[in-house]
């Protein structure tokens, strides 16, 4: 349901690239694959000289097969090791194991027969309209405490990894560039930073920022690569793995390379060029922003809407130009480091509260303003503004807006909600957060979004009031010296939000939106049965699966890309010590053969690596899709 | 049988490895660390056998059998009868 506009197959058009020349090219794609750039350049070679072929085809031929049986062999041991098991083997309790699997997908485009979603009634929960909210957030969320001896492995893990790390620091010389002639300077880079980073992060630091190589649609291809030297340094091995990806903030599956978005913005970049090369507020407005500022607006509910070209920068640089010195700001501990950037680049006094407690965010808001400004003497503050996400993209927890709307106007407090995940993916109709708890756009003050994740595009938005977007307009150096939003963009973003309003003339972005809202419901109830702790509420697509222990967010990143499942992992400096997790992002493009796949393979993963924490009573039914 | 018992006997040291972050270093600071650990383990040995086992003794007037068995020089030997 997730790929119902975009059935052109990219996985076929990125395989079958040179399948004109050699039918050699649909070779399985595995971790003992060899990517298409060989043979395509082969193929092109063989295209490029057909009249001087002094070699018989043939003999050309047999070279290619040799090199590919080569690097077959060459390459053929995965780059990473399998973990060790119980039983001496793998056994999946499950028999769905055997009817999906990524890499043996690629000769049959890579999406599978869509059985498991004929229903198309949306389920909602037993608490939906039913408790108030408070009470409906208590039995929605959950946050269960650590056990107490992993706590304790924990720090003492982490300890002994940071004694190693300064033995290591000792002993030998770092394999890193080091500066020459600066002698007298002082140094540069921060020590802590450093050390961590050469230390502790750089034994599983094969686990980040992997090469991708296609498109991050319901699945994507990995660029394999070893080290030899424990993460210092990396050599790619010439492989590529195919994964099924629940990495990917592409939670609507607009991220394709076929389909109306991807042709509506290449027509677009053949029209208009990729960039105008100027500031919004000089030579570079154009018709489609506007237009696209005034979807926004109309997507929001809102009176209207500015777009930026940076999600990060939306925030960074437009709450210096709301908020000044004498301005007290209320902020959820858990909000994103653009916002804790653009807090400290305006100098307001910001004061945290606890993670969407309520108690806590109006004891902080009384004292707030019973005390007022301790630099004037005690005076009021200019203004007082409450600071939250939507969905919080490492908790995977959902802001508790009503009673957050409900304290805001009993304080006479702005609120800024930034929804940055949550836009697209919540809601009946994927209008945020602010739809899905059924609250008035207007009571919010500033709506603050991102186009990078669910609309598979980059850039920002902030929409509100009239008033608000002209001052922003004026004030915002986002908008008045960054450069605009490229053509090609700007129209993925318009046709994306299109299809989600159903202005098509298709149900396709109802239908996303509700396939995204039941594979999370699947996938977290799935989960909660087999006895992981996961962080959050029971709707945020954002999963967070806690496994605590540095080393096992590495076990657990290496075992589930051999069984061809590609995921983040979140530790440390992203994170408290204690709390290193698997973070799973779901998508609208995942169909249920793929979530169960996933699913058994984190079940046999989470039984041999002990990840199964949790306490709570497990459901013994099985769960409905 | 002998197999499923190195099967056991694996899984569980790499779940030892596992809880003990020793899964992620290299091979040298492995050994190391497991030999901190065992003189860790053998001054704790010590610690008690000589300290604390003769603390708890006089705590709790308790005197070991071999001080109340009567000496015996050592080249006299035990007669057997």
């Amino acid at each position: 349901m997730g790929n119902v506009d975009d059935d052109g197959a990219t996985f076929q058009q990125s395989y079958a690239k040179c399948s004109n020349g050699t039918t050699k090219a649909s070779t399985p794609i595995s971790n003992g694959h060899i990517p298409n750039q060989h043979l395509a350049e082969s193929c092109r070679d063989e295209q490029q000289q057909p009249q001087q072929q002094k070699v018989p085809q043939d003999e050309q031929e047999e070279e290619l097969q040799q090199l590919l049986l080569n690097k077959q062999l060459k390459f053929s041991a995965p780059a990473y090791t399998e973990i060790r098991t119980r039983s001496g083997g793998l056994n999946f309790k499950g028999v769905s194991e055997s009817s999906y699997h990524p890499a043996k997908q690629a000769e049959a485009n890579g999406y599978v027969s869509q059985t498991g979603s004929s229903c198309d009634k949306f389920k909602p929960s037993r608490a939906d309209g039913v408790l108030s909210a408070e009470q409906e957030h208590y039995q929605k969320t959950s946050f269960e405490d650590v056990p107490l001896y992993t706590a304790c492995l924990t720090y003492l893990g982490f300890y002994l990894l940071m004694i190693l790390g300064y033995i290591n620091q000792l002993l030998f010389v770092p394999k890193v560039a080091t500066e020459k002639g600066r002698e007298g300077y002082v140094a540069l880079y921060d020590a802590f930073e450093s050390f961590y980073s050469r230390y502790v992060y750089r034994r599983v630091r094969d686990c980040w920022n992997r090469p991708i190589c296609s498109v991050p649609g319901d699945e994507l291809v990995l660029k394999d690569r070893v080290t030899d030297d424990y993460g210092w340094s990396f050599r790619f091995t010439g492989t590529e793995t195919r994964c099924l990806n629940l990495g990917s903030y592409n939670y609507l599956g607009f991220a394709a390379a076929t389909g109306p978005c991807a042709d509506d913005s290449e027509n677009r970049a053949r029209q208009d060029g990729l960039a105008y090369c100027s500031p919004r507020s000089e030579l570079g407005n154009t018709q489609l922003h506007i237009d696209l500022e005034r979807l926004t607006a109309r997507y929001c509910g809102v009176e209207d809407a500015i777009v930026f070209g940076m999600g990060f920068a939306t925030n960074a640089l437009n709450l210096p130009s709301l908020l000044g010195p004498d301005c007290l700001v209320v902020s959820d501990e858990k909000n994103h480091a653009s916002i804790i950037l653009g807090l400290r680049l305006s100098g307001a006094t910001t004061r945290v509260f606890k993670h969407n407690s309520m108690r806590d965010l109006e004891r902080v808001l009384r004292n707030g303003i019973c005390y007022g400004n301790p630099k004037k003497g005690g005076k009021p503050w200019n203004k007082i503004m409450i600071l939250v996400e939507g969905i919080f993209s490492m908790e995977g927890s959902i802001v508790r807006l009503p009673e957050i709307i409900a304290l805001k106007k009993k304080y006479k407090a702005y609120l800024y909600l930034d929804e940055a995940h949550s836009i697209g993916s919540m809601g009946p109709t994927g209008r945020g957060v602010v739809e899905y708890f059924g609250a008035d756009p207007k009571d919010v003050d500033i709506l603050m979004g991102t186009f990078t994740k669910s609309f598979g595009s980059a850039g920002g938005y902030i929409a509100g009031s009239k008033k608000l977007i002209d001052f922003l307009r004026t004030n915002s150096h986002a908008h008045c010296y960054a450069g605009s939003i490229s053509p090609p963009i700007v129209q993925q973003i318009y046709t994306s939000m299109s299809i989600i309003m159903g202005e098509d003339n298709t149900d396709t972005g109802r239908q996303k939106v509700q396939q995204l809202a039941r594979n999370t419901r699947y996938f977290r109830r799935r989960l909660a049965q087999m006895g992981v702790i996961t962080y959050g509420h029971e709707d945020s697509p954002v999963v967070p699966m806690l496994v605590y222990l540095f080393s096992k967010i590495g076990a657990v990143i290496r075992t589930l890309t051999t069984r061809h499942i590609a995921v983040v992992g979140a530790g440390f400096p992203a994170t408290p010590i204690m709390e290193g997790r698997i973070r799973f992002c779901l998508s609208a493009a995942h169909t249920k053969e793929q979530l169960d796949y996933a699913l058994d393979v984190i079940d046999d993963v989470s039984e041999n690596l002990g990840l199964k924490y949790s306490r709570k009573p497990r459901d013994p039914h099985p769960i409905e899709y | 049988m002998l197999n499923n018992i190195a099967n056991f006997a694996n899984y569980w040291w790499f779940r030892y490895l596992m809880v003990t972050e020793l899964y992620v270093v290299e091979k040298w600071e492995r050994v190391t660390i497991h030999a901190i650990f065992m003189i860790l383990f053998c001054v704790f040995w010590y610690f008690n056998y000589s300290v604390l086992l003769s603390l708890t003794g006089n705590l709790f007037k308790y005197t070991p059998i071999g001080n109340i068995l009567p000496a015996v020089p050592q080249t006299a030997g035990i007669k057997v009868t």
